[in-house]
This record gives structure tokens, C-alpha cells and sequence, in this order.
């Protein structure tokens, strides 16, 4: 069985992240550190889409909306894996990044050089959710440490 | 903050601009205008060649040379590299793309049986969209052009209210009442069919509300101002703008070749598009490529688009009012802020210049109403740009054809008005000009007889330069902020459209599409 010391965990609330967060959890033990990894996808920078008729107003409050409900379900989540965390006695240290989430993994693996590295597997076809996915080939290309993939829960 | 970058792209930019306009001027593109058949664009490759591309040269040094500090300049100096990116794109497209497709069309016409430049639309409207469309997916849309691409809204706004100085009060009134009823019913029908299936469907209030703003209303635009009233979920805004963008790209290309396929004149289709596409940017989009080379279509396309952006406000009061009834929200409604928030401004400019042209500040009442008749000597007399005269009196060889037929025209006023085209050569007046398009439309003469006839009639109608120049001119912003949204469009949001949006969004849409189609066929007629 896997004891890391410094474990990174990228989750973002979907079924299979929370899979994945089961499992990062089951293999902390008192002392381990936890390196949760939140990505907000970069597609959200498309998300005014071709919108020309706003006043400048308009654009702002929803660009301000759409960062606050962001921040809302990010904390929403936090809160639930907290409460976990808690009673397991793991350190924890969150991180947000917004980028391609492959991208925003690597760069945050080189910098804080976990032992291993959890992630869910990817959204079966046809359940909602957004479209946006980790490049395994990149990942694994790029990834120095150990990385362990989730099936995707049944 | 300082907004501008330090790049030597602006200057590159520039010099290409000015060189290629040099080289028109100087003749030595000559060969290539030929080859692509674009002459008629001389004057302006030269126009906007030399001006784009001195602004850029100057912005350019600046950018490399200054140390630009934090302020309005640096912010307004930021956005002319991306403002000459997006119009050097539009350049290539339509002097470039736009007649080579148009050629390769012609050319593939015989082994096709079909010119698929016209069946498809391949014009510089629907190409320069493409070009923006594959710029921010495929290369990206550079850091130091990222502000400038934004100006593109600026750009379609002030299209749409120059647009207001070729409307007659009584176009304006006939289109506005038809505008009104049409988009009343598709608008409040599609948006209250959305909030019907959300309903039955037990979708949350805030997935349903976002979505019927989006797929009823205008789009994109009615998304954004409505997301934040009804506190729709980020999934939600996702799903609602993916669909959306989806459908408004798919409408842009299908609408211009089911038009063309029905045989629709420019009001129908105006009409059509105005109330049928989703998304608002889409509808100036498909107009244009409609009818690339005049705008008839979008001067009826934009009244309906405007009358969509003036139910906005409504439907977004609405729509708060009908979540506050629905869910626990700690805000209240405040009426005022909604309807002054989300009130277009630009309309307001459009009417303005609607109201200046009407008194006639801009060219006599007369020139709006498509070409005007001239037959002076200045008139029919010009020269082309290579300073060869070109006469545009009847030739002996026109008399002569027309002198055959004239004993085929027995009416005594038509056979007067023919007599004196023979004697003079040139149309005399405008009821003879009337007079003469009887006896086109009654196909009495000959084939040849009525190409003279034809000939006759178009040398003494002409359109006010200045009309000319505003319809120039307001093409010019439509393309450039048509690219510049194309550049904003990216593949990763429209890979959003699903869930229970799209599928609502699919029904909704093809209903109103549909349902617009038959109604317009059925009700509107070609004149207006």
C-alpha cells in the first residue's frame, strides 16, 4: 500500500473527482501533508461568448456574478472535504488555479514535489458536466512522480 | 496597470499596409487586381491602406520607443494593435479570399453544375467570421492584440447606429410595426415556451430562467444580462452559452442557403434572420452574407435585431420578477436599475442619426431612395482609373437596335419617350426613364433592344456619393466587428452546449426558426 508523505490531489467536485478524493483520503495517514488542487478551466475566459450588445455595466456584473458563483461552488466543495480532512487529521493546503487543468497539474506538481499525484478518471460520455478534461498524454509525459488514476465509480 | 505591450507586430502591421497601398497606387499590383477582378476596391485599398497603416506605424513606434505609463492614453494606444490585426485580416479577406473564391466558384462551375462559392456563401462576411473563428481556436488571439479584438463590439454598435442614416421615416415605420409584432410573438412566445417546458420538465428555476432569456431573446447577450438575476449556476451559464453560440454559428451559414433556396428578397430574409437566429451577432452576420454587396438586407435585419435588444429590459424584469415569486432571494427587485441597467444605449444613437438624415444634413431626401436619376454630361461622362474616358451615351450601334424595335411599341407615350432616347441618345427625363422601364418590364422589344434599354436606364441612375460612402463605410464596421466577434467565439464554449439546454434550446429553436420561416413567407411581402 501507497504511505506518501506528501500527497497532490486534483479534484473539482464531479463524481469522479470525488472518487478520487475517497481514495487521496484513504491513503493519508496522521501526518500526511494534502495538496488539493482546484482548477477553474480557462473556457470560462470564453464565456461572454460574442455578447456586443451589454452596456459596459452589464458585462461587468456578470463577469463579477460569474467569478462570485465560481468562488461559491469552490468553497462549497472545500467545505465538504474539510470536513473529511478534519477528522482525519491530514494537513491540508488548497490551491485555485485557472488554466488547462493538465497545465495548471504539472506546474503545480514541479512546484511543490508531492510523492504521488490523484486524480478521478474522466466524465463517461453522456453525464453532464462541463466539457473540459485532463490531457492524460500530457500529464503523463510531463508528470515526474507517480500517478494514480481513479476508476470512475460504478 | 499598463495595458500596452511592448510588440513590433503594430509596426509590421503598418508598413504591410502602407506598402500594399503604395503598390496599388503605383500600378505595380495591377496584375493581381486583374487576375481577382477587384478594381471597384482600388480606391478604398488605397484609402484604408494608407490610413490604417500610418495610425499603426505611429502607434507601433510608440509602443516600442515609450515608456508608457499608467492611464487613459496607454489604455485607448493599447487597443490600435488589435484594431489593425483585425482589420488587416478583414483586408486579406475581402480583397483577397472574398474574389478568389468568387473566381475558383465560377471556374468550378462547369465540372460541378454548381458555383459552390454561391451556394455556400463564401463571401468576406461569412469568410472573415471563419478567419476570426480560427484565429483565437487555432493559433490564439496574441496577448498585445487582446484589447483591440474587444473593440469589435464598438465597431458593430457604430455600424448599427450609421445604419440609421439610410432609413426612410416611412421604411422605418413599416419595419418597426412589422419588427414589433413579429418579434413580440416569436420573443415572448419562445421565452414563455421555454419557462412552460422548464416547468414541466422540473428543471431549477435558475437553469430555466437563464435559458429562456438566452434561447428567447438575443442570445449571448440576453444570457449575460439575465445570469445574474435569475443566480444561475455556473453549469448552467455553460450549458445556456454553448448552446446558444452553437446554434448562432450553425443559423449563420444554414439561414443565407435555405434564403437563397426559397428564392427570399432581402426583406424576407431581413425579417427572417432578424427573428429567427438565436444570437443577435449571428443576425448582421447572416444578412451580410446574404447580400454581400449591398445592405438592404441588414437595414431590415438590424431593425428587427434592434427591436429584440429593446424587449431585453422587459424580459429581463420579467424574469427577476418571476424568480423572486419562485425562489428565497435576499435582494429586491429594483424596477429602474433593471430597465436604465440593461437599456441599449447605442439605440439611442441610432435614432439620432435616423432623425439628422431626415433633415436632410446629409444628402437630399431624394438620394435615399435607391439611385437617383442624373443624365447631365458630368453624369454619364467619367473616367475609369487609368484616366480613360468612358462614355455612357448610346452608341450608333444602340440607335440602330432600338430604331428596329421601335415599331414593336405601339403605346404613343412609350413610342415618344423611345423617339427621344434615339434622338438624344440619353434618357431625358425621369418620367421617360419610368416610361422606357414599362417597355423592359411588357418584353416587347427584342432581347438586344432590352439590353439597350437597360443600358439607357443605368447610365442615368447613379447613388449618392455619400450615400455610397456611409453604405461603405457601415459595411467596413460590420466587417470588422463581425471578425473581431469572430475572435472571440471559442470552440471550448460552444463544447458547453448540453444538458437539459440543448435540448430544450434544440426544440425551442428549430420552432422559432421554423415557425419565423413560414410566417414571413406567408405575411411579408418583397416591398417595404
Amino acid at each position: 500500500m501507497l504511505t506518501p508523505a506528501r500527497l497532490l490531489l486534483a479534484s473539482h467536485g464531479t463524481t469522479g473527482a470525488r472518487a478520487a478524493e475517497k481514495m487521496a483520503l484513504d491513503l493519508c495517514r496522521a501526518g500526511t501533508e494534502l495538496f488539493h488542487l482546484i482548477v477553474v478551466p480557462d473556457l470560462w475566459g470564453g464565456m461572454m461568448g460574442d455578447d456586443w450588445l451589454n452596456n459596459a455595466s452589464t458585462r461587468a456584473a456578470y463577469g463579477k456574478y460569474v467569478e462570485a458563483q465560481l468562488a461559491r461552488e469552490i468553497e462549497q466543495h472545500r467545505e465538504m472535504l474539510g470536513q473529511e480532512i478534519k477528522t482525519r487529521g491530514v494537513r491540508c493546503h488548497t490551491k485555485v488555479l485557472l488554466g488547462k487543468p493538465e497545465l495548471c497539474l504539472i506546474e503545480h506538481a514541479a512546484e511543490i514535489k508531492p510523492d504521488l499525484v490523484v486524480i478521478g478518471s474522466p466524465r463517461p460520455a453522456g453525464t453532464s458536466g462541463l466539457r473540459s478534461r485532463m490531457r492524460l498524454e500530457k500529464l503523463v509525459g510531463a508528470l515526474a512522480v507517480p500517478l494514480l488514476i481513479v476508476p470512475y465509480p460504478k | 496597470m499598463v495595458y500596452t505591450q511592448k510588440t513590433p507586430w503594430t509596426l509590421v502591421m503598418g508598413v504591410i499596409m502602407v506598402a500594399y497601398a503604395y503598390m496599388v497606387q503605383s500600378g505595380v499590383m495591377e496584375p493581381l487586381i486583374t487576375f481577382l477582378n477587384t478594381g471597384r476596391h482600388a480606391g478604398e485599398m488605397q484609402t484604408l491602406g494608407y490610413a490604417f497603416g500610418a495610425v499603426a506605424i505611429l502607434a507601433g513606434l510608440w509602443q516600442l520607443l515609450a515608456s508608457p505609463k499608467e492611464g487613459q492614453t496607454d489604455y485607448y494606444l493599447s487597443t490600435v494593435a488589435g484594431l489593425t490585426f483585425i482589420m488587416l485580416v478583414a483586408f486579406i479577406v475581402k480583397w483577397g479570399l472574398d474574389p478568389l473564391m468568387a473566381k475558383w466558384g465560377r471556374e468550378a462551375q462547369p465540372a460541378l453544375g454548381f458555383n459552390f462559392a454561391n451556394i455556400l456563401n463564401l463571401n468576406y462576411v461569412v469568410m472573415g467570421i471563419i478567419a476570426g473563428i480560427i484565429i483565437v481556436n487555432v493559433f490564439k488571439v496574441p496577448g498585445w492584440a487582446q484589447n483591440g479584438v474587444r473593440l469589435s463590439r464598438l465597431g458593430l454598435k457604430t455600424g448599427v447606429i450609421l445604419l440609421g442614416t439610410l432609413y426612410s421615416f416611412a421604411e422605418l415605420a413599416q419595419l418597426g410595426k412589422l419588427s414589433i409584432v413579429l418579434i413580440g410573438v416569436f420573443v415572448l412566445g419562445s421565452v414563455g415556451l421555454v419557462l412552460w417546458i422548464g416547468a414541466r420538465r422540473n428543471l431549477p428555476n435558475s437553469m430555466t430562467g437563464v435559458m429562456s432569456a438566452g434561447i428567447g431573446v438575443c442570445g449571448v447577450s440576453a444570457s449575460v444580462a439575465a445570469a445574474p438575476v435569475v443566480q444561475a449556476k455556473s453549469i448552467e451559464i455553460a450549458y445556456t452559452i454553448g448552446t446558444v453560440l452553437l446554434f448562432g454559428v450553425v443559423c449563420m451559414f444554414l439561414f443565407p442557403i435555405v434564403g437563397k433556396a426559397l428564392g427570399m428578397g432581402y426583406v424576407q430574409f431581413g425579417a427572417w434572420a432578424g427573428t429567427g437566429i438565436l444570437n443577435s451577432a449571428q443576425v448582421a452576420g447572416a444578412a451580410l452574407a446574404f447580400q454581400p454587396t449591398g445592405i438592404e438586407t441588414l437595414k431590415v435585419a438590424e431593425i428587427f435585431n434592434i427591436t429584440r435588444v429593446l424587449f431585453l429590459p422587459i424580459i429581463v424584469l420579467w424574469l427577476a420578477l418571476w424568480y423572486v415569486r419562485r425562489e428565497v432571494v435576499t435582494e429586491r427587485v429594483d424596477v429602474m436599475q433593471v430597465i436604465v441597467g440593461k437599456f441599449p444605449v447605442f439605440v439611442l444613437g441610432f435614432i439620432l442619426m435616423f432623425l439628422l438624415s431626415s433633415t436632410g444634413i446629409f444628402a437630399p431626401a431624394r438620394h435615399y431612395q435607391g439611385a437617383y436619376f442624373d443624365n447631365s454630361d458630368k453624369a454619364l461622362i467619367k473616367k475609369d482609373r487609368s484616366g480613360k474616358e468612358i462614355n455612357n451615351y448610346l452608341k450608333d450601334a444602340d440607335v440602330e437596335t432600338l430604331r428596329k424595335d421601335a415599331e414593336k411599341v405601339k403605346r404613343e407615350d412609350q413610342r415618344a419617350a423611345l423617339q427621344r432616347l434615339i434622338d438624344n441618345k440619353k434618357v431625358m427625363s425621369e418620367d421617360d426613364d419610368a416610361t422606357l422601364r414599362g417597355i423592359i418590364n411588357a418584353k416587347i422589344m427584342s432581347k438586344e433592344g432590352t439590353a439597350v434599354l437597360n443600358k439607357a436606364h443605368r447610365a442615368v441612375r447613379h447613388t449618392a456619393a455619400k450615400i455610397a460612402m456611409f453604405r461603405d463605410l457601415i459595411a467596413w464596421f460590420f466587417t470588422f466587428g463581425l471578425v473581431g466577434l469572430g475572435m472571440q467565439i471559442t470552440a471550448a464554449s460552444i463544447r458547453q452546449a448540453g444538458g437539459q439546454p440543448l435540448v430544450i434550446g434544440s426544440i425551442v429553436g428549430v420552432i422559432k426558426a421554423v415557425g419565423s420561416l413560414i410566417v414571413v413567407m406567408m405575411l411579408v411581402s418583397e416591398t417595404v
